[in-house]
């Protein structure tokens, strides 16, 4: 499997943990990625306010980048692969299509909307598949109990993202029990991170946040994991504000998706980016039994 | 009882606030036929088994909008959702009331704060007194005007998006989706003489607020998508005004971003936000933030056919250049 690899902003520079785990995996299950260094910001949604049009040409020349190379593309962020999908579907507007094509065209950019864009998680359980994944398991992430916290723009708008139920996912559940670990089911996983606001105002980011953090430890989560470096920002680097702002201790380590994937597939913990994390990871991953045991 | 009739177990919120000492969950079984709307089953358990339980309700049509309430955690109308889906998919019905107002009575709320918010937003039509409506003949507009907003008339007012939204229960200060739609409604209606005071005056009154997870959106019975009402409203306030509050500053931020580089500048983002003096209270935590990704603080390198972003810019967005 060939894939354009759209990293986004994030994890190419303060999320970079999240770029080398995704590498790690996709090396693991001889996954090619292709690096595209056009590709630009998706925008993050702040675009689409700013300017709808010129988020929908920004990330319909993104696109044209991945047809050129005749790939499909994939990316590691909730939000980047929302705002790409939410691209493609403007773009079957015809008077959307004819503005944004005016523009392109004379740039040498022809846009043919046949690239596929899909997410990581989507690729490991769609296309990888859960069967041949579980096969290369090396360290199955025994006695860990995650909870899985998938981020808005993977599901939502549900009748645009056309994926799973935006109330009952469970593609990301499906996935930790193939790599051994316990799912945790809670209502937080299906909401939001906060993170639109945190630069709006950081009190109702971190309320939130620390509210869907406290759900998954009520719940029983040791750990909770995401698909989506933004809720990773909010949920790991503003976990200290949130946990003051609900009055609550919260301690709780938040794993990149590819981080815990890799780690049952058997890279070791130094290899993933941990010390890179606000709330250390180090104390619960030392708690899965170690390869081969 | 008929042959397609199964056993529904049912978890139903029961409080009394000022009698009860706290809320609790009382169970009920009904033996149903897989169609009948979740309605119809609390009016017979009210009917059959337990006048006390308090609910709210009037047409059982989907068209009042009375009935919302939470099912199986999610915020939507008693009277359309059917009970077989739900057993199957979670095995019980646990029916709440909404959030984000308060119970008056098991599944009753207090809607006073949800109205307040569509108050505030006079949603009616504001004419220019030196331009009236003309008497005896109809005020035309075009279809494609009336396209604008063709979907947030539709709009039942049943708070089932006041109560889904994140926001609205963690910052007084946001309006609500619902509000904010309608507000969208008169702001782009061309009879309205006060849109630009309204977007002006909502810029300030929590606009920003919204996280556009859109579950506002999923929740809605009627498919108005308020969600991307409000983003439509937050670029047509960046029109009318500029960048004033740090939600737009961030929004046109974002923008000047991406045309200088073609990726994110996470420090430069934060200051074009709030200024350098208004980031000093972010310094303790941003620091923090930074001995483990120092990556925050650097400019990150540019992409490669930056020249073709910025033609892009140049022929959409000609008044974004400063």
């Amino acid at each position: 499997m060939k894939l354009a690899y759209y990293p986004g902003c994030v994890a190419k520079e303060s999320g970079r943990e999240l770029d080398v785990s995704t590498r790690w995996v996709c090396r693991a299950l001889g996954i090619e990625l292709v690096d595209e260094p056009k590709f630009s910001c998706c925008g993050s949604g702040f675009l689409d306010e700013a300017n709808a049009l010129l988020n929908v040409a920004i990330n319909a020349r993104n696109l044209a980048i991945a047809e050129a190379a005749g790939l499909d593309v994939m990316t590691v962020c909730s939000t980047c692969q929302g705002m790409l999908s939410l691209a493609k579907l403007r773009m079957e507007d015809a008077t959307i299509r004819a503005k944004v094509a005016a523009t392109l065209r004379p740039l040498g950019i022809d846009y043919r909307g046949t690239s596929k864009v899909t997410h990581l998680l989507r690729v490991l359980v769609e296309d990888v598949g859960l069967p041949a994944l579980r096969a290369k398991v090396k360290r199955p992430l025994a006695g860990l109990k995650v909870g899985a916290f998938y981020g808005c723009h993977l599901l939502r708008p549900a009748d645009e993202m056309r994926w799973e139920s935006p109330e009952e996912p469970h593609a990301f559940e499906d996935l930790l029990a193939v790599l051994g670990a316990e799912p945790v089911l809670y209502r937080g996983r299906v909401m939001c991170c906060g993170f639109p606001v945190q630069f709006v105002k950081p009190e109702t980011a971190g309320r939130i946040a620390g509210r869907q953090i406290l759900d998954a430890k009520e719940h029983g989560a040791d750990a909770m994991a995401t698909p989506c470096p933004l809720c990773h920002i909010s949920l790991d680097a503003y976990q200290g504000p949130a946990a003051k702002l609900v009055g609550r201790p919260l301690d709780m380590p938040v794993f990149h998706l590819p981080q815990l994937v890799a780690l049952a597939l058997g890279a070791s913990p130094e290899e993933l980016g941990f010390s890179r994390h606000l709330v250390s990871p180090e104390k619960v991953v030392a708690k899965v039994p170690a390869v081969g045991h | 009882m008929p042959a397609d009739t199964v056993s529904v177990p049912f978890e139903v919120y029961r409080y009394l606030p000022g009698q009860d000492a706290a809320p609790r969950f009382q169970r009920y079984s009904l033996d149903l036929t897989p169609h009948t709307p979740v309605l119809t089953a609390l009016l017979r358990i009210r009917d059959e088994v337990d006048p006390t339980l308090g609910l709210r309700y009037s047409c059982r049509s989907a068209i009042c909008g009375s009935c919302a309430m939470r099912i199986n955690s999610k915020s939507r109308l008693a009277c359309e959702t059917q009970v077989g889906p739900e057993l199957e998919r979670h095995g019980r019905i646990v029916v709440e009331p909404m959030l984000n107002q308060p119970v008056l009575r098991d599944l009753v709320v207090d809607q006073g704060p949800f109205w307040r918010e569509y108050r505030n937003v006079e949603p009616h039509l504001k004419l220019d007194p030196r331009r009236p409506m003309p008497v005896g003949k109809p005020t035309a507009m075009t279809p494609a005007e009336v396209d604008r907003f063709k979907e947030t008339p539709r709009c039942i007012a049943c708070a089932a998006c006041y109560s889904a939204c994140p926001a609205v229960g963690s910052d007084p200060e946001f309006p609500g989706p619902m509000a904010l739609a309608k507000l969208y409604r008169f702001a782009v209606d061309p009879r309205d003489a006060a849109h630009q005071d309204r977007l002006v005056r909502i810029q300030t009154e929590g606009l920003w607020l919204c996280l556009r997870c859109h579950l506002c959106t999923e929740a809605c019975p009627k498919d108005v998508r308020p969600s991307e009402r409000i983003r439509d409203l937050k670029e047509m306030a960046i029109a009318v005004q500029g960048a004033t509050e740090h939600g737009s500053k961030h929004a046109v931020g974002f923008k000047r971003n991406i045309r200088e580089g073609g990726t994110l500048n996470e420090m430069k983002l934060v200051r074009q936000t709030y200024g350098l003096f208004g980031m000093l209270p972010q310094l303790p935590h941003g620091l923090k933030i930074w001995r483990k990704k120092p990556e925050v603080a650097r400019r990150p390198p540019p992409i490669e056919g930056q020249a073709e972003l910025e033609a892009i810019y140049e022929a959409l967005d000609p008044e974004g250049k400063r």
